[in-house]
């Protein structure tokens, strides 16, 4: 019986570039600006790590297919690199296949890197991509704001909400996430804003205005895991370990089928009950004591609060606004601004989330620094609400 | 059983273009336009054109009816394609058996009422749906422009019990052009109105309606009603010709539809017949590089229709698009810059396409087998039990949807922003997300009930093609 990748594995280095509108860095720039981060970090060398992943999203725009934007980039000794792509879930994928390979004893350190350079495209939001030859015939040429609105018309509906109170929680959910970013050098959107400025912000998809939306950004971020032995050897006294992580990818569920109303995450729902098992958490509120959810909408923080387990069903909108997910309330949520303000550098937002809780869980989040957390959570939702693929992984401090 | 009409079907487009609002526009460059600027004219929306137009008005025409057409035939000055059968796509949308025949017409306004003639002189055992649409462009400033509209009409002929019998028909062929468009130009060359009229229309229609006539073995005084597809002017001069009574002509649907070309004659049948009473004696009258002239007589089997056929459903339910430069970007008369995201690249996989052809144009999704539960698409494995290769073909384009979620994007690139869309619930558990058409922004709600539409889904620019798909719009008024 497998018993899960609980502790198997510790983070001994992280890194994480500058994000935001990078117009003077491609990819490799950026790449090299996280690991050399790490590197320090995790005070190895170079030719220390023995495999690697990379996690990117759009290789159309941005640095290619393949492992060797990674390895030509970083002029790796010939190691195994392996390219990864899993929607917005991708630079969480790249940190899976190097934390398995670790506790797999295929080898003693690896590299997680995600890294994507959006801002080559000439326009704002996304770019534009085909579905595939037999989706691109029938399906709506959809956006990532119009796909999660469609969440906020169903819980609205569902929960006979009116759409003034739901926009009002959304907005308190841009407002403390931009007073969380303007508390990060890093982050790509540093300004404050009012709960008006949310409430009064062009429509971009309804009910979504532009300060519901993240922003689209360039950035990389990495970690270098090894097991804990080797850690222990190598002289780490704080292990940060893996806890858990787990994927749920939607398989038609939802779009198929009469049983979805389209007013939550069903493969987040999934992902977490997995994870939870994995860490053997059983009381998510009380034992989470920290997050980093896939805010790429306000409304998808907001759905996500109650498929993670954190707020009773139909409960997000009361808790939002009573400051619970704030960055002094019960459960900090978005604590590095999140996909909101840090940024969303698609391939590079799962290790982003991770960056976070490792230094939160170290003590090294400067004037953000939470009150001694033990455990966070970080959650990717890659896709649309119809369709999609969640993970959802615990890190936490090691104690043996 | 006797050959005849045993359906008739109509569509307009729910768009409507105020000829007020071209006269404000325009009248500095024409100041005669202020003159035409009465009522309003129908106005395609930028995902319809003569084949969605068609397939519309196919549908009114064999709602409720069981027989199924064995040919189509498709009316137009304005098809989409030069070489890929029109009609065929028009035969997929419809579901027909792949031995339909299927034939494309052309070349002439009369295109329809010529085909009518054929059929009335030449009843075959086989029966024919004739459809006609016509979606032509006009020359900002024309009088086309104010003329013209966007519409479609569709007959069932056929061996059954007819609603209306064909007892004349004639066809006179005389290269008067009044108007003309060489091959492969967008916009009409006519001339001039005086010339038309006393040349063409007063001397062609009296010719062509005495040889129909004679072969109905009718009177002019034993007919009843007129259908022209002319103005009240042009009218009074053929009434006048022809000695009937000019009150006996049907309204030509110029005032609240417009000119719909090829489309035209059957439009304003379609119109009688809305209101026809069994015995009725209808003369219907095609003009254009000639004249076409059909008598037919109405029947008791006229009622059992009348509900639910016809174009005045569609004229009650509309809206008004009384922007002038809108109505222009919708018809690709004025290059709107839309952005970077407009550029996206719409090839189409044509092999793709071939081997998935009934899902998209016939909305052809399945059934499984095993647990009942409808799907779009159809796949090879069960969305709900499981089960493997179980899936039954079944349309889902018959059927009423309800609106789980929606949203309304003013990011996403579409020729009439905002973008709509949303996950639509249909009966048996299927379930898709699908782009809206023909709603205002604020009419979509949470529980709004929609009925499925075929229509444009994407231009190629690139290599002048274009995709079709099904989309949810506004429910049809039940009551005209």
């Amino acid at each position: 019986m497998a018993k899960g990748i609980k502790d198997k594995v510790a983070i001994i280095g992280m890194g994480c570039s500058k994000f935001g509108e990078r117009w003077d860095c491609g990819p490799e720039e950026l790449i090299l600006e996280a690991f050399k981060e790490a590197l320090v970090d995790a005070n190895i060398s170079r030719e220390e790590i023995e495999m690697a992943w990379l996690g990117l999203f759009y290789q159309e725009q941005s640095a290619g297919k393949s492992a060797l934007p990674l390895s030509l980039a970083l002029r790796l000794p010939n190691i195994p690199v392996t390219r990864v792509e899993n929607l917005c879930a991708t630079g969480t994928e790249a940190l899976r296949g190097a934390v398995y390979a670790v506790a797999a004893g295929a080898c003693d350190i690896a590299l997680a890197m995600g890294v994507e350079k959006l801002k080559d495209t000439g326009y704002g939001g996304l770019p534009e991509r085909t579905k595939g030859s037999f989706d691109d015939l029938w399906l709506p040429n959809a956006t990532a704001p119009g796909a999660f609105a469609q969440l906020a018309s169903a819980y609205a509906a569902k929960h006979k909400v009116d759409m003034q109170d739901l926009k009002r929680a959304m907005a308190h959910i841009s407002v403390k996430s931009h007073a969380n970013g303007a508390l990060n050098p890093k982050a790509h959107l540093q300004k404050t804003i009012t709960e008006d400025d949310a409430m009064n912000a062009g429509m971009i998809a309804y009910p979504l205005g532009l300060m519901d939306c993240c922003g689209v950004s360039d950035g990389a971020a990495c970690a270098i895991v090894t097991s804990v032995e080797k850690a222990r050897e190598m002289g780490f006294k704080d292990l940060v370990t893996v806890k858990a992580m787990q994927l749920a990818p939607s398989n038609g569920f939802e779009m198929s089928n009469t049983g979805w109303d389209g007013s939550y995450l069903h493969t987040t729902r999934l992902a977490a009950k997995r994870a939870y098992a994995e860490a053997g958490v059983t009381h998510p509120r009380q034992e989470i004591h920290m997050m980093e959810v896939h805010d790429c909408f306000s409304v998808t923080e907001l759905v996500v609060m109650e498929d993670l387990g954190i707020s009773p069903e139909g409960g997000a909108i009361r808790e939002v606004l009573d400051g619970v997910f704030d960055r002094d309330g019960e459960v900090p949520c978005q604590i590095d601004g999140g996909l909101k303000c840090f940024g969303h550098p698609i391939g590079a937002s799962g290790l982003r989330m991770a960056y976070e809780m490792y230094l939160q869980l170290l003590g090294r989040a400067g004037p953000r620094q939470l009150n001694s957390p033990s455990l966070g959570l970080t959650h990717n939702l890659g896709g649309h609400p119809f369709r999609n693929v969640a993970s959802v992984s615990l890190f936490g401090l090691y104690s043996a | 059983m006797s050959f005849g009409i045993l359906s008739f079907g109509a569509y307009v487009p729910i768009l409507r273009l105020p000829r007020s609002a071209i006269a404000e526009a325009m009248a500095w460059a024409v100041p005669s336009l202020k003159g035409l600027a009465k009522g309003e004219r129908s106005l395609a929306n930028w995902d319809e054109d003569s084949v969605t137009l068609a397939v519309e008005a196919a549908r009114n025409c064999l709602a409720g009816i069981t027989q199924v057409p064995a040919q189509i035939q498709l009316a137009s000055t304005t098809l989409p394609f030069a070489d890929r059968s029109n009609s065929g796509i028009v035969a997929d949308a419809l579901l027909c058996d792949d031995f339909t025949t299927t034939e494309d017409l052309g070349g002439s306004r009369r295109a329809a009422t010529s085909a009518l003639v054929r059929l009335g002189l030449n009843p075959g055992p086989r029966s024919t749906l004739l459809l006609a649409a016509d979606c032509r462009e006009a020359k900002p400033g024309s009088v086309q422009e104010m003329n013209y509209g966007h519409g479609a009409a569709a007959l069932l002929l056929g061996e059954g019990k007819p609603l209306a019998i064909i007892t004349g028909a004639a066809s006179l062929h005389d290269d008067f052009v009044d108007q003309y468009r060489a091959a492969g130009t967008p916009h009409d060359y006519a001339l001039e109105e005086r010339w038309v009229r006393e040349e063409g229309y007063n001397k062609l229609v009296p010719k062509v309606v005495r040889a129909a006539l004679a072969n109905a073995h009718l009177d002019i005084s034993e007919v009843h009603r007129v259908v022209f597809p002319a103005s009240a002017s042009i009218a009074k001069g053929v009434a006048k010709a022809i000695q009937v009574n000019p009150d006996l002509f049907v309204d030509p649907l110029l005032t609240n539809c417009g000119d719909c070309g090829a489309a035209q004659p059957l439009l304003i049948l379609a119109h009688a017949l809305e209101t026809a009473v069994p015995g009725e004696k209808i003369l219907v009258i095609g003009f254009g590089q000639g004249a076409d002239a059909i008598v037919v007589e109405t029947t008791p089997h006229l009622a059992e229709l009348q509900r639910q056929h016809g174009p005045s459903r569609y004229l009650a339910q509309k809206r008004m698009c009384r922007n002038y430069a809108m109505f222009l970007s919708l018809r690709n008369q004025l290059e709107v810059d839309f952005g970077l995201r407009a550029e996206r690249d719409n090839r189409t996989s044509q092999s793709a396409f071939y081997r998935r052809r009934k899902d998209i144009t016939g909305m052809v999704g399945a059934r499984c087998v095993a647990c009942n539960t409808l799907q779009f698409p159809r796949s090879q494995v069960c969305v709900k039990c499981g089960a493997m290769e179980t899936q039954q073909d079944e349309s889902l384009s018959g059927l009423v949807g309800r609106v789980k979620s929606y949203t309304e994007d003013w990011l996403a690139y579409t020729p009439l922003p905002p973008y709509i869309y949303g996950n639509v619930e249909f009966a048996d558990g299927a379930n898709c997300m699908l782009e809206f058409t023909d709603f205002e922004p604020g009419q979509v709600k949470v529980g709004s009930a929609v009925r499925m539409v075929f229509r444009i889904k994407d231009f190629d620019v690139k290599r002048h093609f274009r995709r079709y798909f099904w989309k949810p719009a506004p429910i049809l008024n039940e009551t005209r």
